[in-house]
């Protein structure tokens, strides 16, 4: 009798947690919770979620166990009105929540009320612990930062659905609430970030208290105390990758902007509007970023120079989106790139993608820029040819490019996506799926809203592209140049992230450059020190010497031994290993030069690699049309394609062969 | 089924456990303390970075010790240890004239958390096998205990974490205290 209503009184523990609330948070949500208020009460809502930001520590368990109880309460109103609180406070509490939400406990809590076969018809408090559980699992546990330490609310997912339970569909804009803002954040709010993730962590794992979660907390323990600083974030790296990324963002809608002509329809509204609330967002952040850099006058004038074309980038949209293209024209065209050269000499107001002004313009801009001395021999249109073949501005994508690849087939995919005259960004709603290295490009550019943390690895030969026209003619190259090309490989050397290193050609530099200075020795070879030197022609002579290159070191090991074999001609023997102990087949190495040199490309020796062969593929290839003294500024662009398990592709860039 | 029977035997023979929190500034002897209840030895101890745990069971108590490091880049992480805290162990070196007056803000610190509330607070007055080492009523007197700990059951015991001495009154001391909590 005694143990029955005993268990009576456990089960109810929950049920009625009536006894005098112990603290102000309990009262509060005891409060929120109680029958008589016939709807959420939103202010007290918010005042908890307050509370437990504030009081953090135990806070957040304190709540969700309180929530938690009145979720399973008999009466369903009362029910309602504890899930209205949960949902706001996942919604405002961040990431400690968060992850109370995804422990065991509290997921096995929150559906204790359920039956083990799925009723014919699901009551609505089941319906909506349904709905939350589907919302955070398409939202928290697919873009959190931390989502790894979320996986319960998966697994709990996993176990509705495999016990026949429907989820309501869920509106993704409804949830986005729940995806990390993109809003770009200053080196110290990250920081702030990363504590109150790290102690909301330590605090979980104390009081788990499994063996193994004490070996983590001692771990968190070292790195919150500053002893071990081997994983330690460099927070001025990843602001300065983020003002990349709004960089690109400026450049994206100034590109789009472009190819926008008068009487046209802002007919992409969606992607216009996103992109121009993403860059006011951040407009004073980066202002803000200027004050607390104050002792750094290099970061801080390239601040201030983003900050300003930003700013004149959304005065021309707000211009373009009342319809007043003109006016829009007279602003100057400043934004980071795109058009940067010829938009210094203001009236030229051509809308073409590669906007050089006049053959002055062009020649003055051009001299400054070791990098493509044979562009400044010509001037005009075939200046524009000349910059890798990529004629924007209009039509003729594949045929007569400047890119005369040793295979063909790639034009093709090259010119698969463009088939708007205009420019290349006209879909850029395109979804990721989207086949082509251009849709892919556009697509996730226009999707970092979404998806802030990701650097992008594909790093499309498009992007690359745009990257070098930046490069010809941009006066903020110096800054932008390396988030475009260099940055997720640098970035990804100074920051330790995860993500899987680009396979870019560039061997990875040491991480500890200046940052927002963004010294031009984020790039590796004297090629790309030209961008920052605006206004210096360097020149250099190296010795005939062979010079060896790492093209690519992943699967495959791909090294080029360059010489100068005459005044003419540089020969280059490309050796290939496979740093796999499988073997690779049907492997296909091509490359492609500027226009202005001729290449010739030798049989490869072999097509397969055994396991681990070393060199085992040779090939000869010569560069004609290199004069002496040209031989850093060379452009190659790789491709390589071989079958591992999969058929598996990869892609680079080389800017200097290392040789004169 | 299990967790119940043995629950019912702890009612019996009045068997509790207790989570307890030993802090202190650094070089406090707070890592020797534990290790000289747990293994009965007198250990050389590394200033700790991070923290240790040990169950130590004296007289029908299990005791959950926390020791966590007391280096300055530490103590703003001690509050993550204070949620169920039952007993608050906070260690001074009763030689170290100096810095009395900063163990004093650390403590007044910590008890003033809402978590520890609760908590009972036993100092252990240590190292008073050093001559001229602060005695118990100077060191309560030096931490103002009657003022800064007026609202917590508290006690001085003098200490010495080699010797052993003291240490295990300090314990009998916090189990006949504690309250046991609400199950």
């Amino acid at each position: 009798m005694e143990a029955a209503s005993a268990r009576y009184a456990a089960r109810d523990q929950f049920a009625y947690p009536a006894q005098a609330a112990a603290t102000p948070l309990l009262r509060y949500i005891n409060n929120a919770c109680s029958p008589e208020n016939f709807e959420p009460n939103l202010a007290l809502c918010l005042e908890i979620a307050d509370l437990i930001n504030a009081k953090k520590g135990n806070a957040p368990r304190e709540a969700a166990v309180a929530i938690v109880g009145y979720i399973n309460h008999r009466n369903p109103n009362v029910s309602m009105l504890a899930l209205a609180l949960l949902d706001m406070c996942v919604k405002n509490c961040g990431y400690p929540f968060h992850l109370q939400i995804s422990t065991k406990e509290f997921l096995n809590e929150l559906v204790r009320r359920f039956p083990e076969r799925p009723p014919m018809r699901t009551t609505r408090v089941q319906n909506r612990v349904l709905e939350l559980i589907e919302e955070w699992r398409r939202t928290i546990c697919e873009t959190s930062k931390y989502k790894e330490d979320l996986g319960f609310i998966r697994d709990m997912h996993r176990l509705l659905t495999y016990k026949g339970y429907q989820f309501p569909t869920v509106k993704r804009e409804d949830a986005a609430v729940l995806n990390p803002s993109d809003n770009l954040k200053s080196p110290e709010e990250m920081e702030a970030e990363e504590r109150a993730y790290q102690s909301a962590k330590l605090q979980e794992l104390i009081r788990r208290g499994t063996p193994h979660d004490l070996q983590e907390a001692n771990k968190l323990m070292k790195v919150m105390a500053g002893y071990d600083t081997r994983h330690k974030t460099d927070y001025r790296a990843k602001a300065a990758e983020e003002v990349g990324q709004v960089q690109q963002k400026a450049k994206l809608l100034e590109e789009m902007m472009q190819g926008h002509r008068q009487g046209d329809q802002v007919n992409e509204e969606g992607v216009f509007e996103e992109l121009a609330s993403a860059l006011a967002s951040a407009h004073p952040k980066i202002q803000k970023m200027c004050e607390e850099e104050s002792d750094d006058t290099e970061a801080v004038a390239k601040l201030f120079e983003i900050n300003d074309s930003i700013h004149r980038t959304l005065e021309r949209y707000k211009l373009i989106k009342k319809g007043d293209v003109e006016g829009a024209n007279a602003i100057p065209r400043g934004t980071l790139g795109v058009s940067g050269a010829g938009v210094r000499q203001g009236p030229n107001n051509e809308l073409s993608l590669i906007d050089f002004g006049g053959a002055e313009d062009a020649a003055a801009a051009e001299p400054v820029q070791s990098t493509r001395p044979e562009a400044s021999k010509s001037a005009g249109n075939a200046l524009e040819d000349d910059l890798l073949g990529l004629n924007m501005g209009d039509g003729n994508y594949g045929q007569g490019g400047g890119i005369s690849l040793g295979t063909a087939d790639i034009m093709a995919q090259f010119s698969q996506p463009t088939t708007a005259p205009n420019s290349i960004f006209s879909h850029p709603t395109r979804t990721t799926g989207s086949a082509g290295p251009f849709g892919l490009a556009a697509s996730s550019a226009s999707e970092q809203s979404s998806k802030p943390q990701t650097p992008i690895p594909s790093a499309s030969l498009h992007q690359r592209q745009q990257a070098q026209q930046t490069k010809a003619s941009d006066p903020f190259a110096a800054f932008n140049t390396p988030p475009r090309q260099a940055s997720p490989a640098v970035f990804q050397q100074s920051v330790k992230s995860a993500t899987p290193p680009l396979s870019s050609n560039r061997p990875p530099t040491a991480g500890n450059m200046d940052l927002l200075g963004m010294d031009s020795d984020s790039g590796t070879n004297g090629a790309s020190t030209a961008p920052a030197d605006d206004e210096w022609t360097f020149s250099s002579a190296l010795p005939d010497q062979p010079h060896n290159i790492i093209v690519t070191n992943s699967d495959i090991h791909v090294i080029f031994t360059v010489t100068r074999t005459s005044d003419n001609e540089i020969t280059i023997q490309s050796r290939i290993s496979n740093n796999l102990s499988e073997p690779i087949t049907d492997l296909i190495f091509q490359l492609a030069v500027t226009k202005a040199q001729t290449l010739h490309l030798l049989p490869q020796s072999s097509r397969n690699l055994a396991p681990n062969q070393n060199d085992g593929i040779a090939q000869t290839i010569r560069l004609e049309n290199v004069a002496r003294g040209q031989g850093t500024n060379v452009k190659l662009r790789w491709r390589v394609s071989y079958m591992l398990d999969k058929l598996k592709k990869e892609q680079g860039e080389i800017n200097d062969l290392g040789v004169s | 089924m299990g967790g119940s029977i043995s629950k019912m035997m702890a009612k019996i023979f009045g068997s509790k456990e207790m989570r307890l929190l030993m802090l202190g500034l650094d070089a406090a002897g707070k890592t020797t303390i534990l290790y000289k209840l747990k293994l009965d030895t007198d250990v050389t101890t590394i200033p700790t970075v991070g923290f240790n745990v040990e169950t130590v069971t004296y007289k029908n108590t299990k005791f959950n010790v926390w020791d966590v490091g007391g280096q300055d880049k530490i103590r703003p992480l001690w509050r993550h240890y204070y949620s169920g805290t039952q007993g608050l162990i906070f260690v001074i070196d009763s030689n170290d004239r100096d810095r009395i007056e900063e163990a004093r803000t650390e403590l007044g610190r910590i008890i003033g958390d809402r978590e520890m509330k609760d908590a009972l607070l036993l100092v252990f007055a240590n190292k008073q096998d050093i001559p001229g080492a602060m005695k118990p009523n100077e060191v309560s007197d030096a931490l103002d205990l009657n003022n800064t700990a007026r609202n917590h059951i508290w006690k001085v015991e003098p200490s010495c974490a080699t010797s052993g001495e003291g240490i295990f009154e300090g314990l009998h001391w916090l189990s006949n205290n504690v309250k046991l909590p609400p199950k």
